[in-house]
């Protein structure tokens, strides 16, 4: 059980931070939480490389979250190409936003770019890791973190206008010239 | 390379430098440094990256999470398939209901069933065969029931009255059509064994529609089969509808 323990301490807030940014509610992402430490406990040992766990127990925690929205409404399309290129490049003024105002902005993302941003900014997770995780190709992981960060600030933007705050933009200081 | 496939690449370099020696990024960075406004965009993205990473940091989990992680494990820690006891219990189980299957097998009518319950039974049978494994071992038939409400898997909110009493064995889920199935193994006082298969209505085929149970001989199973709410219920047991009886009326 201490082995089990070590594991649980070491990685039940970053697997709940996961499963909240995936899930509706708080208690759903304490479930699933739950639920993948569980599968760890039954089926963990057949993991030959322990080194693996971290990786084992964010793909198991992702699969049990697909496996329960499997019958619910499908993702909405996106079409990033919609989005004006100028909205693109304007930073939201993060600082001005808490930490709740955040979590809500990256829960708003849709469902396929949201999982890689989370463990891009909740867990540090490289390209490679998230590739794994997720299993899709790693250009699919660029593609998806590229296009989740522009949706990202575009929702981060709208809490922001809708506090009234100054937005700062990368273009401002040289306005029309094209660096892309 | 051009800044927007530079962009592209760098959309997955992370805030705190970690894959500065990665070579995947390394023309993306010298075009950093060769143009300055791809570097001042870079130099903004790196902070935006980092800030964002600094607020989700907070996020804290329940403070009851880690206990009830620990506690629930403990609780539903499987009971050790190869101890002796269990091992001589499911033998003589498994004897006793082929004993039973073979006397009655010339009385057998063979009606057909629904998908999910013809499943359902080659389930059970992969499971005393040792085929295959229980989701959770516990004798306790309460907690198999809070195992399964836990995971949204299909249950009873209380067990048939004359199943209650009884120990369990474990319990398992499967697909079936894209409707998860659970199926809950117990022990009869008689040593033989005794299963409560439930799914949700809409997987049900016109036998299983009533409220009423509708007992079928099918082979050595005997099964009853019944409806109730948006629920519908499976009992089988490998013996005879008479064996059966008892635990459905």
């Amino acid at each position: 059980m201490t082995d089990f323990q070590d594991l649980v301490d070491r990685q039940y807030t970053a697997l709940f931070r996961f499963a909240l940014s995936l899930s509706r509610s708080e208690a759903e992402a304490a479930d699933l939480t739950q639920q993948t430490f569980f599968l760890w406990a039954s089926k963990g040992h057949q993991l030959r490389d322990t080194s693996k766990a971290k990786s084992w127990l964010f793909t198991t925690l992702y699969r049990e979250f697909l496996g329960r929205r499997r019958h619910e409404v499908r993702f909405q399309k996106i079409e990033l190409d919609d989005a004006r290129e100028e909205e693109m490049s304007i930073l939201p003024n993060v600082n001005a936003l808490d930490s709740a105002a955040v979590l809500q902005a990256l829960r708003e993302v849709e469902g396929p770019f949201r999982a890689p941003l989370t463990l891009f900014y909740l867990e540090q997770f490289s390209y490679q890791e998230i590739a794994d995780v997720l299993e899709v190709p790693i250009g699919t992981v660029m593609s998806r973190l590229s296009r989740g960060k522009a949706l990202l600030r575009q929702r981060l933007l709208s809490k922001e206008e809708a506090l009234g705050n100054k937005i700062v933009s990368f273009q401002s200081k040289k306005k029309g010239e094209s660096h892309g | 390379m051009d800044n927007r496939e530079a962009k592209f690449i760098l959309s997955v370099y992370r805030p705190d430098g970690q894959d500065a020696s990665d070579q995947r990024f390394a023309e993306a960075l010298n075009q950093v440094r060769r143009d300055p406004m791809l570097e001042r965009w870079f130099g903004a993205s790196v902070a935006f990256d980092a800030t964002i990473a600094e607020k989700l940091r907070v996020i804290e989990a329940p403070p009851d999470l880690r206990e009830n992680i620990l506690a629930g494990v403990k609780v539903s820690r499987p009971l050790r398939w190869s101890s002796p006891l269990l091992r001589w219990a499911v033998a003589a189980a498994v004897l006793m209901a082929a004993i039973v299957g073979s006397l009655t097998l010339r009385e057998m009518t063979r009606p057909r069933l629904s998908g999910w319950q013809t499943q359902g039974l080659r389930t059970i049978t992969s499971l005393v065969d040792g085929q295959s494994s229980f989701d959770v071992h516990s004798q306790s038939a309460r907690q198999l029931v809070n195992w399964l409400q836990t995971n949204r898997a299909p249950v009873a909110s209380k067990l048939p009255r004359n199943l209650e009493t009884l120990n369990s064995l474990g319990c398992k889920t499967f697909l079936w059509d894209q409707e998860l199935v659970s199926v809950i193994c117990l022990t009869r006082p008689d040593g033989g064994l005794i299963h409560l298969v439930i799914t949700k209505a809409s997987a049900a085929s016109d036998l299983a529609r009533r409220n009423e149970p509708q007992l079928v001989q099918h082979g050595q199973w005997a099964t009853a089969t019944w409806r109730e709410g948006e629920m519908i219920y499976m009992l089988a047991l490998e013996g005879s509808r008479d064996q059966l009886r008892t635990y459905v009326l």
